[in-house]
């Protein structure tokens, strides 16, 4: 089947197997290798994308999930301006250990700074719940969404 | 296997016509892929959904919300009329599974789906919530207490769709209400179990109540001997011993990976007793 859609500001059309998962035709078609495979049943978020303004594990997804849509990776949100405000507070906090699970919380975090942005830590956990570290750096990982919460506000 | 992607809703009718076995519907996908994965399934024919935007959305007509089958969790959280309706369910919502699954589990996925843990039922049976089945040329109206006849079995015939979730205006309105899901974590999380309950107390005395369970059963059910004891007590007046013996006639739970069954009874019973206490 064809498929179009646009992947971190490309249009990208493609002839898949629909049912192909999405995170396989992102991964090995179009080597977005930013995107992550962990447990593959959609309950770590090492594999999440912004699918159509919203956080989705590409897992649990098909390639005709994506037709017509707009996705958003981490290497495309790593080129915006609050992309790098929040890499910047990742790497300002050390949040990023063996760094596995890491584009799937900048990914999710991203999508938190640009839908709400308060600098809550309830909110945080909370938009941050379908992302599993097992480093356990949790605490880390909240205070740098936090410290991009407060940048942001700021206006630096 | 194979895949099809109907042009319209009429042609998804249409092509169903040639389908009279064993099929599945794809819509958000979140539990279809595992199933897949796990090969559960292999060779049935697959009818992709997901892009049958007429069965998508939340609106009210007369005295009815009605949710489209392929809406969203994370849509029916964020809609401002379930806000104003229906606060408790809609509160409820959010301890599901994740905000990312949210984003793509939809409402009528989670019936078709019927796992005896699916997270919305016990919600949907104490509201009294109905579900609009289609085919070509029909419609019929299920209440969601009768959709089920057993485990992963329901009424739904095979030429059959779940169209749209029915919940009263006022379902939980002047109720007291409560929901709780038990599982090894809060989020992303199979429940060992979960309690809906809604209730009315005129000085405390019970005047009216609805308790539903998840995973305690083949599929979730109304408790309804449970209920039957309940209604017309006074607070003081329920008697542990006699509370265990209905919920016997009620529950019949499992021992499976994720717990066994006389700590699913014993909590079941707790949390009968935390909302009828915290009220």
């Amino acid at each position: 089947m064809k498929i179009s859609f646009n992947i971190n500001g490309r249009n990208v059309k493609l002839d898949v197997d629909p049912m192909r998962r999405l995170l396989d035709v992102l991964r090995d078609d179009l080597e977005l290798t930013d995107i992550k495979e962990s447990c593959g049943e959609g309950e770590c978020g090492a594999c999440t994308i912004i699918l159509d303004d919203k956080p989705v594990t590409s897992c649990i997804l098909n390639a005709v999930h994506a037709d017509g849509k707009k996705i958003l990776t981490a290497n495309g949100i790593s080129k915006t301006r609050i992309g790098e405000i929040l890499l910047d507070c990742f790497d300002q906090t050390n949040s990023v250990q063996c760094g596995f699970c890491f584009p799937g919380f900048y990914v999710t975090a991203y999508h938190y700074l640009i839908t709400d942005g308060e600098p809550s830590l309830e909110k945080i956990r909370y938009a941050l719940s379908g992302n599993i570290c097992r480093c356990t750096g949790y605490k880390k990982i909240f205070e740098s969404v936090i410290m991009a919460c407060e940048r942001l506000q700021e206006g630096s | 296997m194979k895949f099809i992607k109907p042009s319209s809703l009429p042609d998804l009718f249409d092509r169903l016509q040639n389908y009279e076995g064993r099929k599945f519907f794809l819509a958000g996908g979140s539990d279809i892929n595992i199933q897949i994965k796990n090969r559960m399934i292999r060779d049935e024919p697959i009818f992709y959904i997901n892009h049958l935007d007429e069965l998508r959305g939340i609106q009210v007509v007369d005295d009815t919300v009605i949710i489209g089958a392929l809406t969203s969790y994370a849509d029916i959280i964020s809609s401002p009329i379930l806000k104003e309706k229906l606060p408790f369910f809609r509160n409820s919502l959010k301890l599901f599974a994740s905000p990312l699954l949210q984003s793509v589990a939809t409402i009528g996925g989670n019936i078709a789906n019927s796992s005896p843990t699916a997270d919305i039922l016990p919600l949907l049976l104490v509201l009294d919530a109905e579900v609009r089945l289609l085919t070509r040329s029909k419609l019929r109206f299920i209440p969601i207490n009768e959709f089920y006849t057993g485990y992963k079995e329901y009424v739904m015939k095979t030429n059959e769709i779940i169209g749209s979730v029915h919940i009263n205006i006022d379902a939980e309105k002047n109720w007291l209400a409560y929901y709780r899901k038990v599982g090894s974590r809060q989020s992303l999380t199979i429940a060992k179990l979960a309690l809906a309950g809604i209730m009315k107390l005129k000085e405390n005395s019970i005047t009216a109540i609805k308790i539903a369970a998840g995973a305690l059963n083949e599929y979730p059910r109304r408790l309804t001997t449970t209920e039957n004891y309940l209604k017309s007590k006074r607070k003081e007046d329920i008697a542990d011993k006699e509370l265990k013996e209905v919920l016997t006639e009620d529950i019949t739970p499992i021992t499976d990976l994720r717990s066994d069954k006389n700590y699913r009874f014993d909590v079941c019973l707790n949390l009968i007793k935390e909302f009828i206490n915290s009220y």
